[in-house]
């Protein structure tokens, strides 16, 4: 299927897409322990740290499902003011209503996670704006970061293309259609989120959904999963999707 | 009078008026004259008024005569002698044959010189005779000397040169030049080699004489030259590098000439040139990719045939430097893992690094959806591992199995990989569920190549350990993380631990394998398991590292305060490693110039660092001069200096190319391998004096018809009817004033005119 297209030169590609690759490889989970797989660490804070408690582990499932990616089962609680916080280079910072403020210390200890090459996805579920988890989260980001300042993504960003080609947000809700971030060194070390990905990804042991996702559905849950792969292909391989090679094909499917 | 001694003259004023006075005077006897005209305006018969016009006119003028005082003056004057400059062409043209098979030119012109002395002589008369030679500099010769042949061993012809130092009085001579006899071969390499351009022709005329010229030689004599090359100081590796050759046949006719590109001894390159009649100049562009990093010489060479005038200049040799631009690295990771997230950030940071990666992001059996809907692109297994693997400097696998996706048959390009590091490339496996004997490398071609053995299916240690530096690890520049041995010790031991590697074996001695950093409490075969070990095959280099977690050498150890430095510095030295970057070797060699004269000392500039990458004080070094053949042509030895420098001084080689190639003992002591650095240097082998021997007569012609001069040519011709400029006239001896006014009809005129112009003018009523 992919003869037609060009990658390097004028040379058509030979080898079958990955997409057609024949044989499926064993999704062997195994690796050198927990460290060699992608497991999210939640940061536990002094407010409602854990609002949608499923909603990593479903997030690891469809990963393994649709990806290459080595997951680990569940989301690992970290303590900023803890060692071991450089363990799981991508952080997830969830709340429902206000965030109480970091320490000082435990600030430091994120900043230097995220200056040494961390990533932080933090997701507002409380559907707030301009109150609740969003004011204090913003303040507390502001004060993480100085120097970065928050920020809309722009629609052409390579987060927007990391696996999926997306061009909606996804979340329980939609109080905002845009995602924001924080930067450093070009790359985006904060992602902020108002829409609740987390509700979005939610679903109870007995297999139901535990949020309806409004107003968009079922199609705006499928979008919020879409959203969690890219976030996690994001943290995994950066602007893996900006190399030169994948633009003709991008570009392509995107028109 | 003495009118014999005088043999000139000319007018003089004797007045003791100034010359203002005088010109006063004039207006003054001009204005009587007009005033005169405008006073008769009213006669009415004009020869009345011309009349007494020109009485006032006749009166005017002889007041002035009177008032002037002229004299005339005697002169004693002689004509000066000028020079003749005689430049006789002593470069070393001038032994080439005049003609075909015939004398040297230089014999051509003593024989002349003998004949034709007389002749020149006779001119004496005329002008001063002076004889130069002229070839690397002009200087006065005894015309005896020509005569009997001079020994033509100047390194250049410069026709425009001699002329202006003879002209300016390079014989300590300041009188004036009456004009120039040129005897040469007219192969002129300075201001006319591209001949009598319109700036020569201009400087030429300057001088203000005639050049005369007698040529020198007809007919060039068989010969065929590499006469120039064209090319870049440096060229970047794996790139193509074309060099454009430029030659010069004579005396051939239809004939096909294979010319070869060579470097040190191998050919890189070949070209065929087809002579034509009436042809001499041909262009012929050698293109190669060079497969190495360093200095080479290399070398253009054209067979040598029979009869040929000069068989030196059928090769010329140039020093190239072969550098990368930038790092070219191939990262290609099984799947997206930490590992490969902060390898990819490090490589992607590196200015000096061109990454291209390439990242297994689903397998057949994950489900995204609908394909379209993905930014997931085709695995371009034949570019990368086929036509493009090649213009990678380095191939870096991170956990990536080739078996999983028999679709696109990986496999196959298994031996491509080997084969690619065999010749010259690098390769890197990191550990990880799919590498190394998870990924059942054992077995196939690029296990051959690995630094350690892999056995499929040995599994892997999940138990947490912390790896320590074998003997080697301990001075090898990819395991230096510190300076010196106790802090590199410290450093690697302050490292978290890695939570497991793949188990594998250490090659046997005499691999060219070594285990830099080792797994103590895991032993496989009895013998602890490899962390990180390297490897020198064919002429590539090999690095394993058999954890998938060294990315916790950074962004672990950053969360105790250590910062990433270790990370950086493993896989910053591990690159540089891998890709043999010539700044990494101990010993560095530096010529003072690429390409030295024959004759000239060739001197190397040496540089040696210790196994703590100190300057190694007192070190001693070996050098080594080595020919084309590998033959050792000259040696030096020199000590290193405290800040670890040295230089030495090679006795002067011949023409040719030459491997600079410079050694000191190594980390390992006396018994170990020794550091060396090699580079390379070209001795010129003919500079343009004897690269063509070709006589250009039609360039003297053109010099000798843009002064005016005659020409003449041997053999054959004889001398030539000189044209000289005329000598100046120059006043030397007495002059003497005769006054010719102090006559007393002057005077009596004077009175005449005024009485005459008195008496009309009151006949006829004007008073």
């Amino acid at each position: 299927m992919s003869s037609r297209h060009r990658l390097i030169g004028r040379r058509s590609l030979l080898g079958a897409a990955l997409a057609a690759a024949a044989c499926a490889w064993p999704g062997r989970a195994r690796a050198f322990g927990a460290t060699s797989r992608l497991q999210i660490g939640q940061i536990q804070h002094g407010g409602r740290w854990n609002p949608r408690p499923t909603a990593i582990r479903r997030l690891g499932w469809e990963l393994a499902r649709r990806t290459s990616i080595e997951v680990a089962n569940d989301a690992l609680p970290v303590r900023l003011d803890r060692p071991g916080l450089h363990r799981t280079p991508m952080l997830y910072l969830a709340g429902d209503g206000p965030l109480p403020g970091f320490s000082e210390p435990e600030r430091a200890a994120l900043r230097r996670h995220l200056q040494y090459g961390g990533f932080l996805l933090v997701d507002s579920a409380d559907g707030s704006d301009g109150g609740g988890f969003d004011a204090s989260a913003r303040r507390e980001l502001a004060r993480l970061l100085p120097a970065a300042p928050l920020g809309a993504i722009p629609r052409e960003h390579v987060l927007y293309k990391s696996f999926y080609l997306l061009d909606r947000q996804g979340g329980r809700v939609l109080v905002k259609p845009w995602l924001e971030a924080q930067a450093l060194d070009g790359r985006l070390a904060v992602v902020y989120s108002q829409n609740d990905l987390g509700g979005a990804w939610a679903r109870a042991e007995a297999g139901d959904w535990e949020y309806p996702c409004t107003p968009g559905g079922e199609a705006q849950r499928e979008t919020a999963f879409r959203l969690g792969v890219n976030l996690s292909m994001y943290a995994l391989c950066t602007d893996y999707k900006d190399d030169a090679v994948h633009l003709p094909f991008i570009m392509k499917r995107r028109s | 009078m003495e009118g014999a001694s005088y043999n000139a003259w000319r007018l003089a004023a004797l007045s003791p008026l100034p010359r203002w006075a005088l010109a006063l005077l004039a207006l003054a006897a001009v204005a009587s004259v007009v005033l005169a005209w405008r006073g008769l305006r009213g006669e009415p018969r004009p020869h009345r008024r011309a009349a007494l016009v020109a009485l006032r006119a006749a009166s005017a003028l002889l007041a002035l005569f009177l008032l002037a005082e002229p004299a005339v003056q005697l002169l004693q004057t002689a004509r000066v002698k000028n020079r003749l400059a005689v430049l006789v062409d002593a470069s070393r043209s001038m032994r080439f044959p005049g003609e075909p098979g015939g004398a040297p030119r230089s014999e051509v012109v003593a024989a002349f010189v003998r004949d034709h002395r007389a002749e020149l002589e006779r001119l004496s008369d005329r002008v001063d005779l002076e004889w130069y030679a002229f070839g690397s500099e002009v200087a006065p010769v005894d015309p005896a000397a020509v005569a009997r042949g001079l020994a033509s061993d100047g390194g250049k012809t410069d026709v425009l040169g001699a002329l202006q130092a003879a002209a300016s009085g390079a014989g300590g001579s300041s009188r004036k030049l009456a004009g120039a006899l040129v005897v040469s071969d007219g192969a002129d390499n300075a201001g006319l080699a591209d001949g009598l351009s319109a700036a020569a022709r201009a400087e030429i005329r300057a001088l203000g004489v005639p050049v005369n010229a007698l040529a020198v030689g007809r007919d060039a004599p068989r010969d065929l030259a590499v006469e120039r090359v064209a090319v870049d100081d440096f060229a970047f590796v794996r790139n193509t590098v074309t060099v454009e050759a430029t030659l010069r046949a004579r005396g051939f006719g239809r004939e096909e000439v294979p010319v070869v590109l060579r470097r040190e001894g191998a050919v890189v390159a070949r070209g065929m040139v087809r002579l034509e009649p009436g042809k001499d100049r041909y262009t012929l562009p050698l293109s190669f990719a060079p497969d190495a990093t360093g200095t080479f010489v290399f070398t253009v060479a054209a067979p040598v045939y029979p009869g040929e005038a000069v068989v030196e200049n059928n090769a010329r040799s140039f020093v190239l430097r072969v550098i990368r631009d930038r790092v070219r690295v191939l990262l290609v990771a099984g799947r997206p893992t930490w590992d490969e997230r902060f390898l990819r950030g490090l490589l992607k940071q590196d200015p000096n690094v061109d990454l291209v990666s390439f990242f297994i992001l689903r397998t057949n059996s994950d489900n995204p959806g609908p394909q379209e809907e993905l930014s997931l692109i085709p695995f371009p297994v034949q570019e990368i591992f086929g036509e493009q693997l090649r213009t990678f400097d380095a191939v870096i696998f991170v956990n990536f199995a080739y078996g999983p996706y028999r679709a696109l048959e990986i496999d196959r390009y298994l031996p491509n990989l080997r084969d690619y590091v065999r010749n010259g490339g690098a390769f890197a496996m990191l550990g990880g569920d799919q590498s190394f004997g998870e990924g059942r490398y054992g077995e196939t071609p690029l296990g051959e190549v690995l630094p350690v053995a892999v056995i499929d299916g040995a599994g892997a240690s999940e138990e947490e350990l912390r790896p320590r530096l074998t003997p080697e690890g301990r001075r090898h520049p990819v395991t230096s993380l510190a300076p010196g041995e106790a802090a590199n010790d410290a450093t690697w031991a302050a490292l978290p631990p890695v939570p497991g590697i793949n188990l594998t074996r250490p090659l046997a001695a005499g691999s060219g394998a070594a285990v830099l950093l080792e797994a103590p409490s895991i032993l496989v075969g009895g013998r602890p398991a490899p962390v990180v070990a390297v490897r020198e095959v064919g002429a590539g280099r090999t690095l394993a590292v058999t954890t998938d977690a060294s990315w916790f050498w950074g962004f672990l150890a950053a969360e105790s305060g250590q910062g990433n430095r270790a990370y950086q510095r493993f896989w910053s030295s591990a690159l540089r490693w891998l890709v043999r970057d010539p700044g990494l070797g101990p010993l560095q060699a530096e010529p003072d110039a690429s390409a030295v004269e024959p004759g000239a000392p060739l001197g190397v500039t040496l540089s040696v660092r210790g196994s703590d990458w100190g300057p190694a004080a007192g070190k001693r070094v070996a050098v080594e001069l080595v020919s084309e053949d590998g033959k050792v042509v000259s040696r030096a030895e020199a000590i290193a200096g405290a800040d670890g420098t040295a230089r030495v001084e090679l006795a002067p080689p011949g023409p040719g190319a030459y491997k600079v190639v410079a050694r000191a003992e190594g980390a390992a002591g006396p018994a170990g391998p020794a550091d060396v650095a090699a580079t390379a240097v070209a001795v010129r082998g003919s500079g343009p004096e004897d690269s063509d021997a070709a006589p250009r007569p039609e360039l003297l012609r053109a010099l000798a018809e843009a002064t005016g001069g005659a020409f003449s040519a041997l053999p054959g011709g004889g001398l030539p009817d000189l044209k000289l400029a005329d000598p100046d006239v120059v006043e030397i001896g007495r002059r003497k004033d005769v006054p010719v006014w102090d006559r007393w009809w002057f005077l009596a005129g004077l009175a005449c005119t005024l009485g005459a112009e008195w008496i009309l003018r009151r006949r006829w009523g004007w008073w």
